[in-house]
């Protein structure tokens, strides 16, 4: 029993790339999730919120509290004109924009309800739930205090007007010290007196869910990634077998026998991603009728990229062997930060910059744009074009490695 | 007979291992050519080449007129390979194997199965047909194997061992099918470290060693041309230890080799010698039951040249 053991221990031993796989993978995991999930990596502060502001007022309140919203450490502001930041907004490439109307100088001043909106991306519910209170609890120091003080003082003067100047200004010096007692504490009565309206910047579908696209598009590219790695490495096994050796001898290019394979990944991927997209349709009620011409673009396009990984991958490897250790790897690897396993949005912000690298982020985010935001094809073309892109360049290194490293048959 | 495969100063080399030095071969139309070496000689290599699987260092290579550098698709139409793997896909029939083998090449689909039709009832296999390769036996699949090299009708078949591992009546089978394609006229390339499959079959031989053709011709012609020795095998009643040390002593130079009740010897001449030591066996007491002369064959022919047996 031992000796078994102990040549098997040695077997292993030998495969040097096998032993440093079975070691680098679990330690790439555990880093990769602990900077996802924020635990590592610097600083302990939270990633700052990207948000557009949106100043139709002009007046020294509004450029004053966008002023002070800046210094804030947990928002990064970028002014624009409202109907722009609202469709960047739509676009994802921020989270919210928080609009001063014409008159929130004015409102302020007067003590009234200040003219002002946040129009925040809906798909992004924990990074908008949490800009809200960042919000609530900044914009009271700045706005609230304003006008509660002002209507408190308003009120005072109105009801005592026998009292002289110096007991008025006296008292609106006291209410003042309340206030910023109040500003100071965590039970703040006021919060939720500024009047921030909130809206979404698109009507959340009854039949559309954000969990469920997430589920859908994150499981189905993740497993469209083995399943076309393992399709990949099908020339190696015909290189195993003898199989390609003969097809080598029969009178086509040996291009034509790797085109010929990634057209049948391509399809089988196309199949897969449908039949994925179907069965969320029938057992989870998915409308995936919404835009059918994007789908189609999106799962052609999101076929094309996993398939051109998937040769990429079985490219590099010598044996299939290697390629299922080198698929474990690299598929988690990407299908984590790429969003497959947990959404892009409740990453680090440096994670959330690193996640463009892999297929999933374009894939989940060109179904987001579909299921999601509802953008207009032309919207979506962009994602499908990053993974056309991404689908043709690995094709093309993997056609490269497959005449250096297979179709050399001795 | 025109020359249908002319291959000159063929090398190729793999890292520091030199697999192929000057090869050079004339194959003429119809002609069925052995080639017959030891594992790692260079017959594999020499058939990779040829089936345009490898490129050679230096060297050219014509088939059926066609250079194989500048015209490599009219080459791989006017071959067809067997290799030494079985090449078909273990999922599939063997119908549904020869479409995908024979759809490679331009032929119709029905004339293609006609063709299937008559190569499976050629290699007797046609009661098989739609059956799973995976539940052929290994001689049943080399069969197989075979059959999807000649679906395109090629003037030339490649053969690379085509009968490692398989069972007597299987390759009986494959020596008959090989005959005929013989009397058809198709000209059959076979490598070999089989002496019996290459004496049997082959009009003529190369002998390959190291990567170099070491004698070429007829089995005659390398049988003339290298001086072989003939074994003489005399099988005693009462052979002894002490009796086989009496008929060393005296015969040293021309044992081969002796088992517990035979000794065989070596010799130039069997006519010439055979009296001789008959009379010196006598001296010795030794009664002879059986005597078997055997004629000089390729083993003892390569024996002479490398001084190793063929399957050292």
């Amino acid at each position: 029993m031992f000796k078994i053991a102990i040549k098997d221990l040695k077997l292993i031993s030998k495969d040097k790339r096998a032993l440093i796989l079975t070691l680098a993978l679990p330690i790439a995991l555990i880093s990769l999730f602990a900077f996802a999930f924020g635990g590592a990596g610097g600083s302990n502060d939270a990633h700052p919120i990207s948000i557009f502001v949106s100043d139709m007022d002009s007046t020294n309140t509004s450029i004053d509290i966008t002023t002070k919203l800046d210094t804030l450490k947990s928002l990064n502001i970028k002014q624009l004109p409202f109907q722009v930041a609202k469709n960047e907004v739509v676009k994802g490439s921020r989270v919210a924009v928080l609009v001063f109307y014409k008159g929130f100088g004015d409102s302020v001043e007067n003590g009234n309800a200040p003219s002002m909106e946040l129009f925040y991306d809906q798909s992004r519910q924990i990074e908008s739930g949490i800009l809200r209170q960042i919000l609530y609890s900044n914009l009271i120091g700045m706005i609230g205090q304003k006008s509660i003080k002002k209507n408190i003082n308003k009120m005072i003067d109105e009801s005592y007007p026998d009292l002289s100047q110096s007991m008025l200004e006296s008292i609106h010096k006291r209410v003042e010290e309340q206030l910023n007692r109040y500003e100071d504490s965590d039970n703040n009565p006021v919060s939720s007196s500024i009047g921030l309206k909130t809206t979404p910047v698109f009507a959340r579908q009854e039949d559309s869910n954000l969990g469920l696209v997430q589920a859908v598009a994150g499981t189905a590219i993740m497993m469209l990634l083995f399943t076309v790695t393992g399709m990949g490495a099908g020339i190696l096994h015909e290189k195993e077998e003898g199989t390609l050796k003969k097809l080598l001898c029969s009178p086509i290019r040996p291009n034509t026998i790797l085109f010929g394979k990634m057209i049948a990944t391509i399809v089988v991927s196309v199949l897969q991603l449908t039949v994925m997209f179907v069965f969320t349709w029938i057992v989870f009620g998915l409308d995936i009728f919404i835009d059918i011409p994007s789908l189609v673009l999106m799962i052609f396009a999101t076929a094309f990229a996993c398939a051109g990984f998937g040769n990429f991958i079985a490219s590099i490897a010598k044996s299939r062997k290697q390629v299922e250790s080198y698929s474990t790897l690299i598929i988690l690897v990407m299908s984590a930060i790429g969003g497959s396993m947990i959404p892009i949005f409740i990453m680090p912000a440096i994670m959330q910059k690193i996640a463009i690298v892999s297929v999933n982020y374009w894939a989940i985010q060109g179904f987001y744009d579909i299921f999601w935001r509802h953008l207009p094809i032309l919207d979506v073309s962009v994602r499908a074009a990053v993974l056309f892109g991404i689908g043709l360049l690995m094709i093309i290194i993997s056609v490269r490695n497959f005449k250096r490293n297979i179709l050399s048959i001795a | 007979m025109d020359t249908i495969l002319e291959i000159s100063n063929l090398s190729k080399n793999f890292g520091s291992v030199q697999a192929l030095k000057n090869v050079s071969l004339k194959i003429k139309e119809k002609e069925f050519y052995g080639l017959l070496g030891p594992n790692g000689a260079g017959k594999t290599t020499t058939i990779n080449i040829i089936s345009t699987v490898l490129e050679p260092d230096t060297g050219n290579v014509f088939i059926n007129n066609f250079n194989l550098k500048k015209d490599p698709v009219k080459c791989k139409k006017s071959i067809g390979v067997v290799p030494q793997e079985i090449a078909l896909y273990n999922e599939f029939s063997a119908y549904e194997n020869l479409m995908f083998w024979g759809g490679l090449y331009d032929i119709s689909t029905n004339e293609l199965k006609t063709r299937i039709d008559e190569t499976l009832n050629l290699l007797g296999l046609k009661d098989r047909g739609h059956d799973k390769i995976k539940s052929y036996s290994g001689g049943m699949k080399r069969r197989i194997n075979i059959a999807a090299a000649l679906l395109h009708s090629p003037k030339i078949l490649l053969m690379d061992e085509p009968t490692v591992g398989i069972d007597p009546q299987s390759r009986n089978l494959i020596f008959d099918v090989l005959a005929i394609l013989h009397e058809k006229g198709i000209t059959i390339i076979y490598t070999t470290h089989y002496m019996e499959e290459a004496e049997r079959l082959c009009d003529r031989i190369g002998i390959i060693d190291h990567g170099e053709i070491i004698a070429e011709g007829t089995l005659d012609e390398l049988r003339l041309s290298h001086n072989a020795d003939e074994s003489i095998i005399f099988t005693f009643s009462n052979l002894s230890d002490v009796k086989l040390n009496q008929v060393e002593e005296k015969f040293h130079n021309n044992i081969m080799g002796s088992n517990e009740n035979s000794i065989t010897f070596s010799t130039k001449n069997s006519n010439k010698d055979m009296p001789l030591i008959i009379s010196g066996l006598g001296e010795t007491g030794l009664e002879i039951s059986n005597i078997e002369i055997q004629r000089a064959n390729l083993e003892t022919i390569f024996l002479n040249l490398t001084g190793r047996k063929l399957r050292d």
